[in-house]
């Protein structure tokens, strides 16, 4: 605090009048993360099986893309693909823009969440599944594959959380989702501390979705052993 | 829940109570005299406006506003450096004012009677319309041809409204500075950018590709502001700039930094 008078005290009814406006950012949040999580699911399971292709090449090519979509912060990911690619002449749409870098982003994760499931799978079930008479597609469709998926399953729910709150930086690129809104109200009301708490609870109830919905995914197609 | 959970609860809800109330509550004492007695101010200033406030290739920040801060720390202090200068965009410089990360705002504000229910304003130090920052090939010459185009704004600044009503057939898309505004035109992801006339007129001089253009519209003042209620330390900044404009102080200022776009400039 430097001191001086604060200017400040509370107005929750500023937070019903901007309730819509929140929950029309709310939705695309919702939007975004969607298609990106499964976008990034898709991608992140092809990676992490390129990453088990025998030879050189496939597992380096993997290994390069996490690193430059791990190591790097999704910021700037999200500002070269909607500023930069622009002037190499690939003009993509904010929602697009958004999306692809949150794709990349969050498919680098599932790919090594994936490859360490992959990986923890014993070799000899591989084997087993062979002698059985099973081709190498069909074990890992049918052996391997739904282990892996078991056991990676957590790690990757931990990973779809952080994506719906990392959805909060295409605010910057003028895409108006939950963030861009609360800023957009607090910036011209200054309740800043009530809408980016009604902000902020609209997250936690995002999430809290998320986290039921994943729950009975789990449970509905991942049944015990 | 067991009862020692349910005690843990009782705590941390009654915590939360008791921060809420107490943030409410107004200090005494004036910012003037937390300034005083800490031997710094600590001033809000933009980065990203020239020429009011921004970061030279040495990182300095310099421009008009800055050298205000410097005076005001040589009026309080004898010593110009006795200022910390904390960059704030338009959309957070009022929050960063409240929630006392800063101690005044020397930076562009426009004075508006939305911010004066929230803030304390001096006397105006500055006049500014609002200009288009566009390509230079653009055939854009005003607001009237924005229609059903994209214009870039900041959000927060006052723009942002003034557009919505001005041309409300433009699709307004909001950046948090004045930079990504600025690379959102150079990009081609919008058309043109409205923003205060001095910094379109300064960014138009800066960078080659691109060009002002309209007539000011809606000139508002600027001024410097304090937390809500803070007469001591308003009447204290008031005081200065009566003095900057009466030993010759402000002239040189506006030598300095508008003698160069003067003719396009309103006339405080």
């Amino acid at each position: 605090m430097t001191g001086g008078p604060t200017a400040y005290s509370f107005d929750w009814s500023a937070v019903a009048r901007g309730l819509p406006y929140l929950l029309e950012g709310a939705a695309l949040t919702v939007l975004i993360s969607a298609v990106a999580m499964v976008l990034a699911l898709g991608v992140g399971l092809g990676l992490a099986a390129l990453s088990q292709v025998p030879g050189r090449l496939p597992p380096r090519m993997v290994a390069a893309d996490v690193e430059v979509f791990r190591n790097t912060p999704l910021l700037i990911q999200i500002f070269i693909v909607y500023f930069g690619l622009p002037q190499l002449g690939l003009k993509l749409s904010p929602f697009l823009s958004g999306l692809s870098a949150l794709v990349l982003y969050a498919a680098a994760y599932n790919a090594e969440i994936f490859r360490a499931g992959l990986e923890a799978v014993p070799k000899g079930q591989f084997e087993a599944a062979r002698s059985t008479g099973l081709t190498e597609l069909q074990a890992l469709r049918y052996v391997i594959v739904p282990q892996a998926v078991r056991i990676s399953f957590p790690a990757l729910g931990n990973n779809l959380v952080s994506l719906v709150k990392n959805s909060s930086l295409v605010s910057t690129i003028g895409m108006v989702e939950l963030m861009f809104v609360a800023n957009d109200i607090s910036f011209n009301n200054f309740r800043t501390f009530e809408i980016y708490g009604a902000a902020a609870v609209l997250y936690i109830v995002l999430v809290l979705a998320l986290t039921r919905l994943l729950r009975l995914a789990e449970e509905r197609l991942l049944p015990a052993p | 829940m067991t009862s020692s959970r349910r005690r843990m609860l009782g705590i941390v809800i009654a915590a939360l109570v008791a921060a809420l109330g107490a943030a409410g509550w107004a200090e005494a004492q004036s910012a003037l005299e937390t300034v005083k007695k800490r031997g710094k101010l600590i001033a809000g200033v933009k980065t990203d406006f020239p020429p009011f406030g921004t970061i030279d290739s040495g990182g300095q920040n310099v421009g008009f506003d800055v050298d205000v801060a410097h005076l005001f720390a040589r009026a309080l202090f004898n010593d110009e450096h006795q200022v910390e200068l904390v960059a704030v965009t338009s959309g957070n410089r009022i929050p960063f004012l409240q929630s006392g990360k800063i101690d005044i705002i020397i930076a562009t504000v426009t004075i508006t009677d939305e911010r004066r229910q929230v803030v304390e304003f001096s006397e105006p130090y500055f006049m500014s319309g609002s200009l288009l920052l566009v390509p230079r090939s653009s055939p854009v010459r005003g607001l009237d041809d924005l229609a059903g185009k994209t214009v870039a704004v900041v959000q927060g600044a006052i723009q942002d409204k003034d557009v919505e009503q001005l041309q409300p057939r433009a699709n307004r898309i909001k950046f948090g500075k004045v930079s990504e505004a600025v690379l959102a035109v150079k990009g081609g992801r919008a058309d043109a950018y409205v923003h205060d006339d001095i910094v379109i007129l300064s960014l138009a001089k800066e960078n080659s590709d691109l060009k002002a253009v309209g007539k000011p519209f809606v000139p508002r003042p600027y001024g410097i502001a304090v937390r809500k209620g803070d007469t001591e330390f308003i009447q204290w900044v008031n005081a200065q700039l009566g003095r900057m404009r009466q030993d010759g102080t402000y002239d040189r200022l506006w030598r300095k930094y508008f003698a160069d776009v003067e003719a396009q400039l309103v006339k405080p």
